[in-house]
């Protein structure tokens, strides 16, 4: 998780952008690829060379991994969507945490913030909830 | 010096054993559950606890069913062979494993004991079963859960009985009743005494599995599903998830958990929930029959075979 997180850092040449993000975003779906496939698919709709060199990029940075087969190499993500995802959560975190001079205020909004999110979430639970059994009775009904 | 040889043998063959297969585990679960994954949520969390418990449970068997009966059988008792450095320095280590594990499940067994004299002053019984006892406690309990190992009791706090309806109440202790069939807090206290380092991750996937499956287990139509899945708000609302006793086991998990747990309930009608296959431990039978006609016919030879490697070991 350390070298994840390693690579999340804004001093690491890591930062991935937007051309990056949908590759990777293609490859978590399909599990690994070569450029080949990525363009016969026709989800990516870009110049053989530029898929190449982005996927070189992201190999390079330790974001994907890759073997040999023919002439070509086959790519495949090194961590999941959710484990990259925890990574830069954690991130983010850490850089609130790490802005203010008192370490306990950013926490504290950050508690908030929670706490919110998480009353916000289960009112739209509630809601669907509501909404599920209107549906049910209405069934049970016809 | 011949039974210290003995076990010093057998120790270190158990700790090189348990290494070796722990390490496989913490890092290949993840793709064996990838393959293996049944698709119902109880033999997920099956296959989880197997993943975990396995190389506690094969080195034991193939300590007590190979290294001890290769030593005992073999090796001549007259000689006064010197035990050797690395069972002594293996041995030492495998005891320190048992006694780290032997301390961390006793001392999940004490704090969980303490924190359910604590909930249970006061307490009162809501229903008397031959699974497990339902009673009811006061406002500094959890909600709802299922604590305890040898005689696990169903602890509902009296704001959760306050605020959920009759069949709310029936489906969420149904819930936790589930987890009371499948001995969920005793699988918690064999993890704490296997212990091994880098298995965060894998009880913590087994955790969330077993929820659903004590989910699965509660609900038997798209009713139940909607009203456990409002029992699980509303006693979310009750206050920020507690922190339970080690041995104890709530029925709310965290909040990731929660949010896919309720998404998931509501889909109930849509998502093909596979019956249980009863007969499912035949699939086994060939295999673990194969396995001991194997041993039968081969077991003289891969005693004499494992003797020459632990003569290798005390040299």
């Amino acid at each position: 998780m350390n070298r994840i997180l390693g690579l999340l850092r804004p001093s690491r040449r890591v930062q991935l952008g937007p051309l990056e993000q949908q590759l990777l975003t293609v490859l978590w779906q399909r599990g690994s690829a070569t450029v080949r496939e990525l363009l016969d698919d026709g989800e990516v709709k870009l110049a053989y060379t530029t898929v190449m060199t982005t996927l070189d990029r992201l190999y390079k940075k330790q974001v994907l991994g890759r073997v040999a087969e023919g002439r070509a190499f086959r790519y495949s993500p090194r961590h999941t969507q959710a484990e990259l995802e925890r990574a830069a959560a954690g991130e983010a975190i850490r850089q609130l945490l790490d802005s203010g001079p008192e370490s306990s205020l950013p926490l504290s909004y950050l508690v908030e913030a929670v706490s919110e999110h998480d009353a916000r979430l289960l009112d739209e639970l509630q809601q669907l909830l509501e909404q599920k059994r209107r549906e049910l009775r209405s069934k049970e009904k016809h | 010096m011949f039974a210290a040889r003995c076990l010093g043998v057998s120790l270190a063959v158990f700790v090189l054993l348990y290494v070796s297969l722990s390490l496989a585990v913490g890092r290949g679960w993840k793709l064996a559950w990838r393959i293996f994954k049944p698709r119902l949520a109880s033999g997920s969390a099956d296959l989880l606890f197997v993943l975990r418990i396995l190389p506690f449970a094969l080195s034991c068997a193939f300590t007590l069913v190979f290294t001890l009966p290769s030593f005992l059988l073999l090796e001549p008792r007259g000689t006064d062979e010197a035990i050797g450095t690395a069972p002594v320095a293996l041995g030492l280590c495998c005891l320190a494993l048992f006694t780290i594990g032997t301390l961390r499940a006793y001392a999940a067994q004490l704090r969980t004991s303490r924190a359910m004299a604590e909930w249970l002053s006061g307490a009162s019984v809501m229903e008397s079963g031959p699974e497990a006892t339902v009673l009811q406690t006061g406002k500094h309990s959890p909600s709802l859960t299922v604590a305890g190992v040898c005689a696990p009791k169903v602890l509902v706090s009296e704001d959760a009985v306050a605020t959920l309806t009759a069949s709310e109440l029936r489906t969420a202790l149904r819930h936790e009743m589930a987890h009371v069939r499948r001995y969920d807090n005793l699988k918690k206290l064999l993890f704490r005494l296997s212990v091994f380092p880098g298995m965060k991750h894998l009880e913590r996937a087994w955790s969330e599995e077993a929820e659903i499956a004590a989910d699965d287990a509660a609900v038997s139509s798209f009713r139940d599903a909607l009203d456990l899945a409002a029992a699980l708000i509303k006693v979310s609302r009750l206050g920020p998830i507690q922190a339970t006793a080690e041995l104890a086991t709530g029925l709310l998990h965290s909040s990731t958990a929660l949010s896919t747990r309720i998404q998931r309930l509501f889909a109930w009608d849509k998502i093909q929930v596979p019956q249980p296959d009863s007969l499912g431990w035949k699939y086994a039978l060939a295999p673990a029959a194969a396995t001991v006609i194997c041993l039968f016919f081969s077991y003289s030879s891969v005693l004499t075979q494992m003797h020459a490697v632990t003569e290798w070991l005390v040299r």
